[in-house]
């Protein structure tokens, strides 16, 4: 078993409803998207959303067996070295997805199996990327998630107080058939600075119960983030833009993060499952971020301090297959190998031959006013306003 | 696939050389060990070895747990047997049941496979550093040099660890009896000391100190006891040595004051840990908080499987090169002072099933324990040298 090749699909993804956040309230809904799959002699290939400059890591992939992913995410890691593991993780991410993907299918098991799960069912919750939506939008997308079961929700704030407070409360009654308590989690992404974040906190706190808010400071401001656990009930969310077990040290180290928000983004399932692993030794929960058909809950699905997983759902599987889907509040995996995604090649060649005519806004860039004060909607900004 | 039974062989066998440390500086001349075989409805047995003394706690986690599950989803099993023990704790006793169950787990989903457990792991076969440990405190001084020789010229090892702590001088002689051994595989022999929480804090300052004089020490182990993370951080700040713990903690919780005190300097995970699974969980965070990682010897050195995949892995020690004690033996092979790995499916373990029904017994023989006379009389306070007695049981070998 060997592998021989590789191969980059890029595309422009257009999603069935806008996204958006503080710092792009008026959503998008374009995105541009690729997919990487790694191919062995033996006709098998592995398969991950994502690739970027692939190329440039092959020779270190030609000719090894993939079944040995860590000892490769190993030297692409060390390939890295000098320019940094940060600045060159993309491709790295891809390919040890990949890997991992070849590595189950040729075990003929799902890959919840090869990290040893007992089952593929993951703890779901709600998570709108909701700023652009209005309100009876965002009633129906968590209403719809509620009647699955998910009795979580996640709301994207900051910029507009008495609009917050009111979008909290229908976020809540939506839920409310799934729990008559609901998991309420509010997320600012780096809008706020520190003190701004404890203030706007203690008002949100006064009104609800919140159980956790999502990078309220800068993703490496350690003290910042602790600071404002100290000061908050809610524990604080954070590191879905760190790339690295060394980023993560110090917010471990200095007590600024409750909950670890890990991705596959994280140097890959090898890298994201290291990170679990030290969280994990003090005592802190991590929760998985979303991703295109819940692929990355195969790991989240092993990992033994695991707290729920976020389902955006925006529609962003138009050229894959898979038969993975919510129920009672989960995600659940299927039995196919590997990943158990693949990919409708006639529908990628229909959207790479129609690409949309405009570029799109991803990635958001940061919203004037972050950390200093707050830019309220501008009349017109968001269509619900 | 579906686990159906356990079935257990405690076996007693003699040791190459006399062993023992600070604590036992007379030694002992047999060990224990258990065969412990999971049996699955696929004629597949994953086997695990330890836990001679826990085999009712095997049994109970096999019956309550295990039986009727799929072994290949072992993470899953490991956090149950975990979790079942919540309230006692799953140090200790239990600890030692998980350990040997989850070794035989991580066995058969590698056998599943069809593969050696290293690329199970996700592992490249790269080889293992190993270091030569003799457990030595009973050898006579040549004996001492001519083991390590031994290790150096047959092996290759470059490195060595001493028992040390009872009696300074000798300690002092000894290590340059090792060092001067390993020069025949290097001209920088990587010397260690162990002093198995033997000394006070001040104690190994004094002792370590006045040994870096002459020689340049890679580590010293357990120069304070295992849970005072004050103490061992002092020896760390105290001396240039680093400081290596955590051999005898059970749990990944226990490990949680040596990261976030930074008390050791390297990471020992010993076998008979929380098993495989937890040893894997405390590689990456001593990633994360950039330690180096040590594993401690272990049956036929199949630890060389796991250093594989451990992102900081160091060096492996290696108490007995040989592959196995005559009931089992592994692939794990020692080149050139590098562990590395075989070809076999899951750890590799053959046994040789009349010499296991030879040497079977029903309960641990006195003496024939891992540390069969506890805790030395003086621990933390002053040297008790060994007496006349000690010295005329040491030099009595290995004859039975």
């Amino acid at each position: 078993m060997k592998i021989t090749g590789f191969r980059v699909e890029s595309y422009v993804m257009q999603m069935d409803r806008p996204i958006g956040d503080a710092n792009f309230p008026a959503g998008e809904d374009l995105m541009p998207s690729s997919l990487l799959w790694i191919e062995t002699d033996e006709g098998i290939s592995g398969l991950a959303p994502g690739g970027g400059d692939v190329e440039r890591f092959f020779h270190l992939l030609e000719g090894q067996d993939p079944r040995e992913v860590v000892g490769i995410w190993r030297r692409l890691v060390d390939f890295v070295h000098k320019g940094g593991v940060v600045a060159a993780g993309g491709p790295i991410s891809s390919i040890d997805v990949a890997l991992w993907d070849l590595k189950a299918k040729l075990a003929g098991e799902p890959l919840w199996q090869t990290f040893g799960a007992l089952e593929g069912r993951v703890k779901a919750y709600a998570s709108g990327i909701d700023y652009c939506l209005g309100e009876d939008e965002l009633f129906a997308f968590y209403r719809r998630l509620a009647e699955k079961g998910v009795d979580g929700g996640k709301l994207k704030i900051g910029l507009d107080m008495a609009a917050d407070l009111r979008r909290l409360g229908v976020m809540r009654e939506a839920l409310s058939v799934a729990s008559p308590r609901p998991h309420l989690m509010i997320d600012i992404n780096e809008y706020w600075s520190p003190k701004q974040a404890v203030r706007y906190l203690h008002e949100i706190e006064k009104h609800f119960d919140i159980t956790w808010v999502e990078e309220p400071a800068r993703r490496w401001d350690y003290q910042g983030l602790r600071q404002v656990s100290q000061q908050v009930k809610a524990a604080v969310a954070t590191a879905e833009n760190l790339r690295h077990i060394g980023e993560i040290y110090p917010l471990i180290h200095e007590q600024a993060v409750d909950i670890l928000n890990i991705s596959a983004g994280q140097t890959g399932f090898t890298g994201c499952r290291q990170i679990a692993h030290l969280a994990h030794a003090y005592e802190l929960p991590v929760s998985m971020m979303n991703c295109q058909a819940n692929y990355m809950a195969h790991l989240a699905a092993a990992l033994p301090n695991h707290l729920s997983m976020e389902v955006v759902d925006p529609g962003r599987e138009h050229c894959l297959r898979f038969s993975h889907h919510i129920e009672d509040g989960c995600i659940v995996l299927s039995e196919e190998p590997g990943l158990g995604v693949e990919v409708d090649e006639a529908k990628l060649k229909a959207l790479q031959a129609n690409p949309p005519k405009r570029q799109g806004n991803f990635p958001f860039p940061r919203r004037e006013g972050a950390g200093l004060y707050v830019k309220g909607l501008e009349p017109g900004e968001v269509k619900w306003r | 696939m579906k686990i159906t039974g356990v079935r257990t062989t405690l076996y007693v066998h003699q040791l190459s050389r006399r062993m023992g440390d600070a604590n036992s500086p007379s030694g002992r001349t047999k060990g224990t060990n258990c065969v412990v075989e999971l049996e699955t409805d696929e004629g597949l047995t994953g086997i695990g070895l330890g836990g001679g003394g826990v085999r009712p706690q095997i049994q109970g986690l096999v019956e309550g747990l295990l039986k009727g599950q799929d072994p290949r989803r072992g993470y899953g099993l490991w956090q149950r047997m975990v979790d079942k023990h919540f309230k006692g704790g799953h140090d200790g006793l239990i600890n030692d049941a998980i350990s040997v169950l989850d070794m035989a787990l991580w066995d058969l989903k590698a056998k599943a496979n069809g593969e050696p457990l290293w690329k199970t792991l996700g592992g490249s076969l790269t080889k293992a550093l190993a270091y030569a440990s003799g457990i030595e405190s009973p050898l006579a001084d040549q004996e001492v040099h001519d083991w390590y020789a031994q290790m150096a010229t047959q092996y290759g090892f470059k490195g060595g660890k001493l028992k040390v702590g009872l009696d300074q001088d000798a300690d002092l002689r000894r290590l340059g009896l090792m060092d001067q051994a390993l020069r025949r595989a290097t001209d920088k022999p990587m010397l260690l000391i162990d002093a198995n929480e033997y000394w006070s804090p001040k104690q190994a300052i004094r002792k370590v100190r006045e040994m870096e004089e002459r020689f340049d020490l890679g580590w010293v182990e357990e120069p304070a006891r295992r849970w005072d993370f004050l103490g061992l951080k002092r020896v760390s700040e105290g001396v240039r040595t680093a400081v290596c713990a955590g051999e005898n903690l059970d749990t990944l919780g226990d490990f949680l004051p040596y990261f976030h005190h930074r008390c050791a300097d390297v990471i020992q995970v010993s076998y008979g840990m929380t098993g495989i699974t937890c040893a894997l969980q405390l590689a990456d965070a001593a990633f994360g908080y950039e330690l180096p990682v040590t594993l401690g010897g272990s049956p036929g050195n199949i630890h060389a499987h796991l250093a594989t995949v451990m992102p900081n892995f160091m060096c492996l020690e290696v108490v007995d090169p040989g592959p196995g004690d005559g009931v089992f033996n592994s692939d794990v092979k020692i080149v050139d002072g590098w562990a590395v790995p075989g070809e076999r499916p899951g750890l590799g373990i053959e046994l040789d099933r009349e010499a296991l029904a030879r040497q079977a017994v029903d309960r641990v023989p006195p003496g024939a324990g891992p540390s069969p006379f506890g805790r030395r009389r003086g621990a933390g306070l002053y040297e008790v040298r060994p007496t006349a007695a000690e010295k005329a049981e040491a030099a009595k070998g290995v004859e039975a």
